[in-house]
């Protein structure tokens, strides 16, 4: 019998080289792919926005985001992604679909999206500079706090973007992408960002 | 041109796709009525409802009140079906 | 030092006498100083011809000192970074510049086609129309190409541009386009009030006019307080200043676009960096604050080489310390112009005399006429003497008729200033007229867009502090910003009084357009034939529609016409002004979008292994998709697709299907859902099965086909083709949301979860067996023909089996979350070793449809009817669904339809091409007679020959009838037999086996 082996392949694994890239000296913009992740899309059915409210509320510790923002729980991010439903992103299966299917069950429909998407952590000095060539949202500090998120496009591709804790006085920016298109979505990336200079890197951990 | 979405706020014209005049309801019978609601169009030169999609943000379908002429964008309102989850809740 | 500068004054200007620049025009050696532009360099030097005329190819100099120059345009650079109809007067200078003068041949000196300037009485407006009219086909052979030869403007590099171009957005409560007085005051007032602020100047240093004007601000030279108010501005966090950057158009809800040369003052962009940013800004106001434009007045001779704006020639002498003359006559009609009598006195040269239009001249003007020793001439030029080395001698018609002549180096010119009405009007706002300044000023400006300054027609200095401030503090508030505004910054402001003079009559050519070479009596003769509205006289005689747009030429055109039709200049009415207000690069509006980043890619789960098996790949939409897959030896495609196609229908072969839309329907209504949007049922749908689907649109004709498989109880796994995924989501949500708000349901596009390989062949059951956990049944009673469930793979990995076949072969469909995409595939290649399995590509997979006469694209094309497709008994006659009712009309359910069928040609050798068109026996081939057309085509290595599919006139009731196959377009003729579209295993044994 054929020995498998069943190696996850991120769709980034082949395009992101690690290390600096474009501009030397200081690099103006940090890259990172978040690995590994469950994702897990919630939706309200019909008439059931309040019954979905309180499963999350009793399952995370927090309220569902009703507006675009990311609302942090103890050990998962609720992302808003639409009108009455968001997404789930967690870590080592805790709350994987299997794991969300009880807790929602009559009150919101549940979708996997952890392999149909990339996630990109942004940060840096030029991180603003940089969005500002793929993204039309306006992303002033005291329009888009820490927390904010919306549902966008950036270069004709859908995304998911939030707004992380800041790291060392700088904002971060979480970027979810379509898999298909997130090998494009970075060489534009890369392009836009090369001019302020890029540290490239992959993590199993979120930002 | 730049849309208020309900759902996600102000955003630019390439987020969103135009489907056409959303007067027209799509009846329930009769071949006459339907061929009305297929082929029948105002060709408005002023304030007029449509349906745009936000497809490059949160996927919901709108209702957009605009001024064919001067681009005014006075109302925007969701579908009955976008967000449905608040109905009878 | 100063090289070979002779024209430059020792000391004053904004130029670094520190830091030399070495640059060439034509060749020729020269030397400018850091801050000059390419003009003021030319104007250091002494080079009065800088470039030959569109039409007649005169002669021409430098006229302005600006954006709006028509003349000075010059080829920058070389080689594949050449850039032509470049102005020399905003071009930066830098070390190493390259220019060449453009429109002339073989020298600027002489210039062969200036010959046409013998002919000019034939080029008139209209000249092409009336000219080139018979006989027709000379038209392209000969007239078209002379006509190209002769005219242009310039040449491109026709070589890819190697440079990179940027797009941006950006945010901020108050944009501002220009930052003269009025831009800076604006600024200052709504910085101070807390606003975020973008300043945009199209010169490389802020100060508009003042930079060349000078005034007292504040008590302040304007030096000062240019410096003070751009430190203060600095220092605010949320101000940005732009240089190099032109406000260039207004678009609905408040968008604004920007053109940024970030460096086109280099000979090239450092590594890594763009040469031009487009911008494109989102600002809850506008200042418009871009100042005003000074006008030329018509008269013979005033495209000589040394006439100049009076204007530009104080910002060549005061800026840029070079002096275009050195005895300058001036010709005015308004206060305003005479400061250039004054900047030239000031920087000791020679003034020969002013000639003033108006009555009367200030007595502080008489006084320095007389102190300066020269005379004041109350009259208009008529004519000006010179040529290619310029300005000799002009001749003045004195009021009251007496001729007088004047010897100058330069005529300095001022006609007044329009204010630049662009920005305001770009939404079909129509400028309003003013008497007191005889000028347009802004009117109807675009909603939260407000012009201040100049470019409001208020000329003087505090007048244009005053009105930007009080414009700046407003937007600021109205943006909801309420911080101290401070104090206003002041100043005085100068008289203003204008006599209007548009034009002068008098013998030679007066140029109101010198780029196209428009003349006054291209105007008047317009006019006289018939062309009453200015759109057409602009179009007639294109007057204002060269690269400059008719900056200079505009209201003088209209003005012409004006007086020669009996009408008031309001009454004529301006042309409709539309962006952009400078020429902007295409690669700017491309952006980052070229060559392989033409568009966004879409790559498969197993994309990079097919590369590494030498995949060849297809775009088709977005995607890159595995076309064939080469082996060493094969010759061509057909070769490795017939290979493909054996080893499928032999054994066993996979291929990568996960650009399917894959689309979850949840919720407790799915089934009723898909009802709707199907043609046929799905509520009845087991769960644990799947079913082929077909969508209409509302008028009946087929949108999209595809298998959907019921998961669950309330979950529906829908398939969507490749090409109509997106639109398929967006009509599932329209059907959703606002057809069919009463239902309970969710969807969400699962397309990039899913990585889907399509397993087909004999010995697919064979290769399952390795990789599927043992415990799972996949025998014939185990999982059937349209079964679709959760199986558990070797090593506990979940995957998604569905039995369904695309290419008429025992088949299965297998789906794995997407990061174990390029697993699957390699752990397929090694379960499928035993049984020389092969991965095959998409054209493997439409031979396999065609010859089993599965429809796809070609069929699937906007006219057919689910009943053209062999598939009208798929039609629930027991629901409503979309397209129902339209599907039903007389013309879609016509029994002389064309519908799908089988085609081969009777010559088994011969190639069967798609396109042909079905003609029947001993018919002539012509529209009467067309009876359909070959869709899809392959060589089918079962058949061992070339078969189609095609939509033929009653085809299903034409089988074994021999008809032509018509191809005019390769000019083939051919006898085709129409056969059962299902060539390959008619009864479907093979794949429920």
């Amino acid at each position: 019998m054929a020995d498998f082996s069943w190696d996850v392949r991120s769709p980034l694994d082949r395009a992101l080289v690690v290390g600096p890239y474009g501009a030397q000296g200081d690099a103006g913009l940090a890259l990172t792919e978040i690995r590994d992740f469950d994702l897990v899309q919630v939706m309200a059915r019909r008439g059931k926005a309040g019954a979905m409210t309180k499963a999350t509320k009793a399952h995370f510790g927090v309220a569902a985001p009703e507006t675009p923002k990311a609302v942090a729980a103890a050990d998962a991010t609720l992302i808003w992604s639409g009108p009455d439903q968001f997404l789930v992103l967690s870590k080592g299966g805790r709350h994987a679909l299997e794991m969300l299917a009880p807790v929602f069950a009559g009150s919101a429909s549940l979708s996997d999206q952890s392999h149909a998407r990339a996630l990109i952590s942004v940060s840096g000095d030029k991180a603003r500079a940089t969005l500002a060539k793929l993204s039309s949202i306006d992303l002033h500090p005291g329009v888009f706090g820490v927390g904010a998120a919306a549902a966008t496009s950036m270069d004709h591709t859908s995304v998911t973007l939030w707004r992380g804790r800041d790291r060392s006085g700088l904002a971060v920016f979480n970027l979810l992408v379509f898999a298909t298109f997130a090998e494009s979505l970075w060489h534009t990336i890369l392009d836009s960002a090369a001019e302020y200079g890029v540290t490239i890197s992959h993590s199993e951990e979120f930002a | 041109m730049r849309i208020v979405c309900p759902f996600c706020g102000e955003r630019e014209l390439g987020e969103f796709t135009y489907l056409g005049d959303a007067k027209p309801q799509r009846p329930a019978a009769g071949a006459d009525a339907v061929y009305d609601y297929v082929y029948l169009r105002d060709n408005v030169a002023g304030v007029m409802s449509e349906h745009w999609y936000h497809g490059g943000g949160c996927r919901a379908w709108l209702k957009v009140t605009r001024n064919t002429l001067t681009h005014e964008i006075s109302a925007v309102e969701p579908a009955a079906g976008a967000g449905a989850a608040k109905v009878g809740a | 030092m100063r090289g070979n500068q002779a024209n430059r004054l020792n000391d004053g200007g904004l130029i670094d006498r520190s830091a030399p620049l070495n640059f060439r025009f034509d060749g020729k050696a020269f030397s400018g100083f850091e801050g000059d532009t390419l003009a003021s360099a030319l104007v250091a030097n002494g080079v009065k011809l800088v470039g030959r005329s569109f039409k007649y190819h005169r002669p021409r100099g430098i006229l302005t000192a600006g954006s709006e120059e028509p003349n000075a345009l010059v080829e920058l650079r070389s080689g594949a970074r050449r850039e032509p109809n470049t102005k020399a007067t905003t071009a930066e200078l830098y070390e190493g510049l390259e220019a060449a003068s453009q429109n002339r041949w073989p020298s600027l000196n002489f210039d062969v086609m200036s010959v046409n300037q013998l002919f000019a009485p034939i080029f008139v407006a209209g000249f092409y129309y009336k000219t080139f009219m018979w006989p027709a086909k000379f038209w392209e052979a000969i007239y078209e190409p002379a006509i190209r030869r002769a005219a242009g403007l310039g040449r491109a590099a026709g070589l890819s541009d190697p440079d990179h171009y940027d797009k941006v957005w950006a945010h901020c409560d108050v944009v501002i386009a220009g930052s003269g007085p009025a831009g800076l005051a604006a600024a200052l007032a709504a910085g101070r009030s807390g606003a975020r602020v973008i300043l945009c100047e199209e010169d490389f240093v802020l100060g508009g006019r003042l930079l060349a004007d000078g005034g007292t601000i504040d008590g302040l030279s304007a030096a000062e307080w240019v410096a003070r108010t751009v430190a203060e501005l600095e220092a605010l966090p949320d101000v940005r200043i732009m240089t190099r950057t032109t406000l260039f158009g207004v678009y609905d809800g408040g968008t604004y676009g920007a053109i940024e040369r970030v460096n086109d003052h280099l000979p090239a962009p450092p590594e890594h960096q763009v040469r031009q940013r487009l911008w494109r800004i989102v600002a809850k106001r506008c200042v418009v604050a871009a100042g005003a434009i000074e006008r030329p007045i018509v008269f013979a001779g005033n495209d000589t080489p040394g006439v100049m704006m009076a204007s530009a020639m104080r910002s060549y002498i005061n800026r840029y310390a070079a002096t275009p003359a050195r005895r300058i006559a001036l010709f005015t009609n308004n206060e305003d112009g005479w400061r250039t009598a004054e900047t030239a006195i000031a920087a000791g040269l020679q003034v020969a005399a002013v000639i003033d239009a108006r009555p009367d001249v200030s007595p502080a003007h008489r006084s320095l006429a007389s102190k300066g020793g020269f005379p004041v001439l109350h009259g208009s030029v008529s004519g000006v003497d010179g040529g290619k080395s310029g300005v000799r001698k002009i001749s003045v018609s004195l009021t009251g008729g007496a001729r007088a002549e004047v010897e100058a180096d330069g005529l300095a010119v001022s006609g007044g200033w329009n204010p630049a009405v662009g920005l305001t009007s770009y939404h079909r706002g129509r400028p309003k007229w003013r008497d007191d300044i005889a000028a347009f000023v802004p009117d109807g400006a675009p909603p939260g867009m407000v012009a201040a300054g100049a470019a409001n027609g208020a000329f003087g200095l505090g007048a244009c502090l005053r009105e930007g401030f009080e414009a700046g503090a407003t937007a600021a508030r109205d943006a909801g910003r309420s911080g101290n505004t401070g104090s206003m910054p002041v100043a005085d402001d100068a008289a203003f009084s204008l006599t209007p003079l548009w034009h002068v009559a008098g013998k030679g050519k007066a140029f109101v357009d010198q780029q196209h070479d428009v003349t006054a009596s291209d105007v008047e003769l317009a006019q006289r034939e018939g062309f009453q509205s200015v759109e057409h006289l602009k179009r007639y005689t294109t007057l204002g529609m060269a690269t400059d747009q008719g900056k200079t030429s505009n209201v003088a055109g209209l003005a012409i016409m004006a007086a020669v039709s009996g009408k008031s200049i309001p009454e004529t009415g301006t042309t409709i002004y539309r962006p952009p207000y400078v020429p902007v690069a295409i690669g700017a509006f491309a952006g980052h979008h070229r060559d392989e980043n033409f568009h966004a890619t879409r790559l498969t789960p197993s994309h990079h292994w097919a590369a590494e098996q030498g995949a060849i790949f297809v775009d088709t939409g977005l995607w890159k998709r595995a076309q064939w897959y080469p082996r060493a030896g094969e010759k061509d495609w057909l070769e490795s697709v017939t290979r493909e196609v054996k080893a499928v229908r032999s054994g066993v072969g996979f291929c990568d299907v996960s650009t399917l839309g894959k689309i979850d329907v949840h919720g407790p209504d799915a089934g009723a859902f898909l009802d709707r949007v199907y043609i046929n049922a799905f509520s009845s749908l087991a769960v644990g099965k799947a079913r082929y689907g077909l969508m209409l649109r509302e008028d009946g004709i087929v949108y999209d086909d595809g298998t959907t498989s019921r998961l669950a109880e309330d979950h529906y796994f829908l398939t969507t083709t490749t090409a109509k995924a997106g639109l398929v989501m967006q009509h599932l949500e329209f059907c959703r949301q606002v057809l069919f708000p009463e239902l309970d349901v969710q969807l969400t596009s699962v397309s990039d979860q899913w990585a889907q390989f399509s397993i087909a062949g004999p010995k697919t059951r064979d290769l399952l067996k390795e990789i599927v956990d043992p415990a799972e049944d996949l025998s014939n009673e185990g999982f059937p023909f349209m079964g679709a469930r959760e199986v558990k793979l070797r090593g506990g990995l979940k995957a998604r089996l569905f039995r369904i076949s695309f290419s008429g072969e025992m088949a299965f469909e297998i789906s794995v979350p997407a990061r174990y995409g390029e697993a699957m595939a390699r752990n397929l290649m090694i379960a499928g070793k035993p049984f020389g399995v092969t991965p095959y590509g998409t054209e493997a997979l439409g031979v396999m449809r065609i010859e089993k006469g599965h429809v796809a694209g070609p069929e699937l094309n906007g006219t057919t009817t689910a009943a053209d497709l062999g598939l009208g008994k798929m039609m629930s006659t027991k629901k409503d669904f979309i397209g129902r009712v339209m599907a039903g009309r007389e013309a879609l359910t016509a029994l002389n339809r064309q519908v799908v069928v089988g085609i081969k040609p009777t010559d088994k050798a011969r190639r069967l091409r798609s396109g042909a068109h079905i003609i029947p026996k001993g018919e002539t081939p012509g529209p009467d007679n067309d009876q359909g057309y070959v869709t899809s085509v392959c060589f089918s290595p079962v058949l061992d020959q070339w078969i189609g599919l095609g939509l033929v006139e009653r085809g299903r009731e034409r089988i074994g009838e021999i008809v032509r196959a018509h191809d005019p377009l390769r000019g083939e003729d051919y006898d085709v037999e129409l056969c059962n579209s299902v060539f390959y295993d008619p009864d479907g044994g093979r794949q429920r086996g």
